[in-house]
């Protein structure tokens, strides 16, 4: 029944692989869980585009067999809603990073959760900048040490997940890498919901955030995440001092809105009569 | 059966904390690479659950779970025969 190959490599490039990232880095534990969870969406491959930054998680879609398209530093979301707007048959999957999308790429974020355009945003929060050299990122925690922080952050980090349920997206949730069968749920859920969806995946790294904070291994990271994370469900029994430094996980917000495209589609409807021109640019001449 | 692919594996060991009947070992051993790698020690404890195989950063590990093995002719499982629709033989 097997061929003797992981079940994840017929959609990877495998000529490319063995891939860029460092041994135990998350991000090839998030690759298994799309494609799981695309798989039990049962979604089409080929209708995917990915769209992706700059940063480590920015090169899954190069390592993909499906269209993607890896763009400038934090406007991977604005250049999925142009592709989403234009062609709206596209399933548009955005894999950022914590830099990507929280730091330079934050209003971006926000106003497309407020919009509720039709995408799927994959954040791989892995805590730091881990691609330059390990300075602190707006999602290190407090008091962790980076590079460019050698007495530990004094500031607080964004709760990303918290950030975009804020701001009005229908789906948002967050995982550690090591709930994979929860990981691949969320993702199937996201893929599937019409409207902003949302998963944040904290993930491990060891390379640059656990060598300057006392967990040097993989495994080092994986049980510092099994000890630490709490479920939405458990929050009222905890204080907020408690809280701090843990991992809260948990689906936070699932509703459905009015989504943008269809918005504008409704728009043109009601005032001209017919859908949005789009592949459309002669249409005229031929009615 | 386990399969683990010498040539993708990092040696992250990933696949040794997650397991939860314990069924790897990371040998003593290295290979060309000088990775020391994981391999199934107890396998005949293996459930199938397919945990290591997603966790796998480096796409390394095929458990080999067959796709419907409760369908199989010779299989003592009893389900709801509703329960799926997939008839045997597909």
């Amino acid at each position: 029944m097997s061929d003797e190959k992981s079940p994840f490599l017929k959609y990877l490039r495998e000529d490319r692989l063995p891939h860029i990232f460092c041994s135990g880095c998350g991000i090839g534990t998030i690759m298994n869980g799309f494609i799981q969870g695309m798989e039990d969406a049962e979604m089409d491959f080929d209708n995917i585009a990915m769209v992706s930054g700059i940063g480590c998680s920015s090169r899954i879609p190069g390592y993909m067999k499906c269209d993607s398209l890896h763009t400038t530093h934090g406007r991977a979301i604005s250049f999925a809603t142009g592709l989403k707007t234009s062609n709206s048959d596209l399933d548009v999957v955005v894999f950022t990073g914590d830099g990507d999308a929280a730091a330079i790429g934050g209003n971006h974020l926000i106003h497309a959760a407020r919009r509720n355009i039709n995408l799927t945003v994959i954040c791989i929060n892995n805590n730091i900048y881990g691609m330059t050299g390990g300075q602190i990122s707006p999602t290190s925690p407090h008091k962790s040490y980076g590079s460019t922080a050698p007495y530990g952050v004094d500031e607080y980090p964004f709760k990303l997940a918290e950030l975009v349920t804020a701001a009005g997206a229908s789906y948002a949730a967050r995982w550690t890498t090591l709930k994979v069968d929860d990981m691949v749920r969320s993702i199937r859920d996201a893929l599937k919901n019409p409207g902003f969806s949302f998963v944040e995946i904290v993930s491990q790294c060891p390379t640059y955030y656990g060598r300057k904070n006392k967990l040097k291994t993989p495994v080092d990271m994986a049980s510092y995440f099994k000890n630490n994370t709490i479920f939405t469900s458990e929050l009222p029994s905890y204080t907020e001092k408690e809280l701090e430094g843990k991992i809260v996980v948990g689906e936070f917000v699932n509703k459905q809105k009015g989504e943008f495209v269809d918005n504008i589609k409704n728009l043109s409807k009601s005032h001209y009569g017919k859908d949005p021109l789009i592949y459309s640019a002669y249409s005229e001449d031929f009615d | 059966m386990i399969k683990i692919d010498e040539d993708l594996c990092k040696g992250c060991h990933l696949c040794v904390f997650i397991c939860y009947k314990n069924v790897y070992m990371i040998s003593s051993t290295t290979n060309k690479k000088g990775v020391a790698l994981p391999y199934p020690k107890y396998e005949k404890e293996c459930t199938s659950c397919g945990d290591c195989e997603l966790i796998c950063p480096d796409q390394a590990i095929d458990v080999g779970v067959e796709k419907h093995w409760w369908l199989k002719e010779n299989s003592n499982w009893k389900f709801n025969p509703n329960f799926s629709k997939i008839k045997q033989g597909d």
